[in-house]
């Protein structure tokens, strides 16, 4: 039978086929962070003796709130910090940490055909490298540290080819976006997409990354890239350097359970305008003449409004989907020699991210520009710490989710590229980059 | 496994983990306290959740608990006492979580969903798979076989733990 990348990995990983059209399915991988991983670490500590089917086969960090802001976030990080230690769990403290779904791949933590599972939703993120990886909840994630894997029915696979290649001004937010926007919302759900054609080829690691991060907003379990020469060469400069890995691709005339075919050519940097990431459309365009009404009320927004007169409060660049030096370069070529109009927040996505930036000099361009450039967190993303966002407030953001209070509590999202959010923080309200390329004049004086 | 009480209808589709249960509630260290916080991202909706206090059956619009990971979600729901979800369709995410902790998902085509909005009780029978909503005619639906054990006996970390001798023979082999 010829079989999809998917299955190929799918089929390497599974244990035993259980009842229902369910599997049980070795985990190579565990990635664990401070939010989601106490209450399975202690259960399993409370009901199973404390045992783990393989410790090396976990990593820990602190990501979501690093370092701790209070008491009860405290008491997360060392219920983390001692439960490693405890067990001998490669751990990144803070200082050597990141946001997981970021640092697990500087690392090389993650390798073509392997299985990974995470208590987070963008764990999806790692199948740019040709794995399957996928978020769980919390007691799944303590069924897979306890018994080495999950219990899954088995997705669908829709081939979602990019043809073509992305104009100079598109980047994979743009295209990950406007995947999310023609299968629809929830058009993913019991799917994993694996992505083909020859716009995917040409995209750097990074840039895959993006782009399957967002595979969970379209509802997919998953996204899934073939490994390649990209990959080989991302993986030999990480520091573990994995040796011992072996590229997959499907076979030629696999079947898909769905097929879509998206021309790379007709993408254009997007924006969202509403409350969940398919609300896109292009950053010269108009809030839609359809517009969902809650969506709309939500947004304070009107149909046919143009994105670009809507005025912002704040702009953030990081999160796990576009926090990687690519992505701080990007914006850092929009903000040189400008000055932000509103409070603009740069998070790099892992500490290892910070000190590369600040070897080629981008902190003093984003500090310079006005910004505040912070230490490695998932920091306002979630509305947890570090610029959350005051009711009505509304924020241009590079993260992936602009659910309704996402950001803090009756804030209001957009999500666009790096550069869209650093062209919109000089503007002070959302913007195309070429705006600013297109000023006579630099903004501050020299 | 019988699960009878009053509907609260929150007739829209795409509610996410976020909105049931938002970050700042993510403090523990353990799965307490989150019902008092269940839906307090819900933009607009004081009024509907206080309409029907002590509501058990929640019936709601498709792609139900789609975002975050976080299990926190379905500790919020069955911490404010709900035991039963009906919705059009669940995120992969929150099916498994629901699951798990004997949160039942009930999977209904909207048409019938609509109906069951309607009703000011509903009455589940988890094993045999029908219910009824003011003692009308039984509706039949669908439940994930594995899983339904884990609602009607618990045990989904037992269930594993008894699989690791043939994963390691598995492993070994591999
Ligand atoms: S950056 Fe945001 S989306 Fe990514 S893992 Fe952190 S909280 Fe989740």
């Amino acid at each position: 039978m010829r079989r999809s990348l998917f299955e190929k990995v799918w089929d390497a990983h599974v244990v035993e086929e259980l009842p229902g059209g369910n599997a049980l399915v070795f985990m190579d991988l565990v990635v664990a962070h401070e939010i989601t991983t106490p209450p399975g670490a202690i259960a399993i500590e409370r009901d199973f003796g404390d045992a783990l089917y393989d410790a090396g086969r976990i990593v820990a960090m602190l990501d979501h709130v690093a370092p701790a802001k209070d008491t009860a976030t405290a008491l997360q990080a060392q219920t983390v910090r001692t439960w490693a230690k405890r067990h001998g769990i490669r751990f990144h403290d803070i200082g050597d940490n990141g946001i997981c779904h970021v640092l697990v791949p500087e690392r090389g933590y993650v390798t073509p055909g392997m299985t990974v599972c995470c208590g987070d939703s963008h764990t999806c993120t790692l199948g740019a490298f040709g794995a399957f990886a996928l978020g769980i909840g919390t007691t799944a994630q303590a069924g897979a540290m306890l018994s080495g894997c999950l219990i899954l029915q088995r997705p669908k696979v829709m081939r979602v080819e990019v043809t073509g290649a992305l104009p100079a001004d598109a980047t994979a937010k743009d295209l990950a976006l406007t995947v999310i926007a023609t299968i629809g919302f929830r058009g993913g759900t019991g799917y994993v997409l694996e992505y083909t054609g020859s716009a995917i080829r040409a995209l750097s690691m990074e840039q895959r990354m993006t782009l399957c991060n967002m595979a969970i907003e379209a509802g997919a379990t998953t996204g899934i890239v073939a490994a390649d020469a990209t990959t080989a060469a991302y993986l030999a400069a990480t520091p573990s350097a994995p040796a011992s890995w072996t590229a997959q691709a499907a076979d030629d005339g696999a079947e898909y359970a769905a097929t879509v075919t998206i021309d790379a050519t007709t993408i254009a940097p997007v924006v969202s305008w509403g409350t969940n990431p398919g609300e896109c459309v292009p950053i010269t365009g108009r809030v839609p003449d359809d517009a969902d009404a809650a969506s709309l009320a939500y947004m304070d927004l009107r149909p046919g409004q143009p994105v670009r007169s809507i005025e912002i409060d704040q702009a953030f660049i990081g999160s796990c989907t576009n926090a990687r030096i690519g992505d701080l370069r990007a914006a850092a070529d929009v903000l040189r020699g400008r000055r932000v109009a509103v409070p603009t927040i740069v998070t790099p996505g892992s500490q290892a991210v910070r000190r590369q930036a600040e070897r080629e000099g981008l902190h003093d361009v984003f500090q310079d520009a006005g910004a505040l450039w912070t230490h490695s967190s998932c920091g306002p993303c979630l509305g947890m710490s570090m610029g959350v966002l005051a009711p009505g407030m509304r924020c241009v953001s590079s993260s992936n989710r602009n659910f309704p209070g996402r950001m803090g509590e009756g804030g209001r999202v957009h999500l666009a590229a790096p550069a869209v959010v650093a062209a919109s923080a000089i503007l002070g309200r959302l913007a195309s980059p070429s705006e600013i390329a297109a000023a006579s004049s630099p903004l501050v004086p020299a | 496994m019988i699960v009878e009480g009053a509907v609260l209808a929150i007739p829209r589709a795409n509610i996410d983990t976020d909105q049931i249960i938002p970050a700042r509630y993510l403090t523990r260290i353990d799965a307490a306290g989150m019902g008092e916080h269940c839906f307090d991202g819900l933009p607009d909706c004081t009024a509907l959740l206080a309409s029907r206090p002590g509501a058990s059956v929640l019936v709601t619009g498709e792609n139900f608990g789609c975002g975050s990971s976080r299990e926190h979600a379905a500790w919020a729901l069955t911490g404010r006492g709900f035991r039963a979800v009906i919705a059009p369709s669940f995120a992969r995410i929150f099916l498994e979580n629901a699951y798990t902790n004997a949160l039942v998902p009930i999977a209904l085509p909207q048409p019938v969903v609509d109906e069951l909005a309607r009703a000011d009780r509903i009455a589940i029978d988890v094993a045999a798979q029908t219910l009824r909503a003011d003692g009308g005619e039984p509706i039949g639906f669908e439940l994930d076989p594995l899983r339904k054990q884990f609602v009607l006996g618990g045990g989904f970390l037992p269930y594993l733990a008894a699989k690791i001798p043939s994963v390691r023979a598995w492993e070994a082999a591999r």
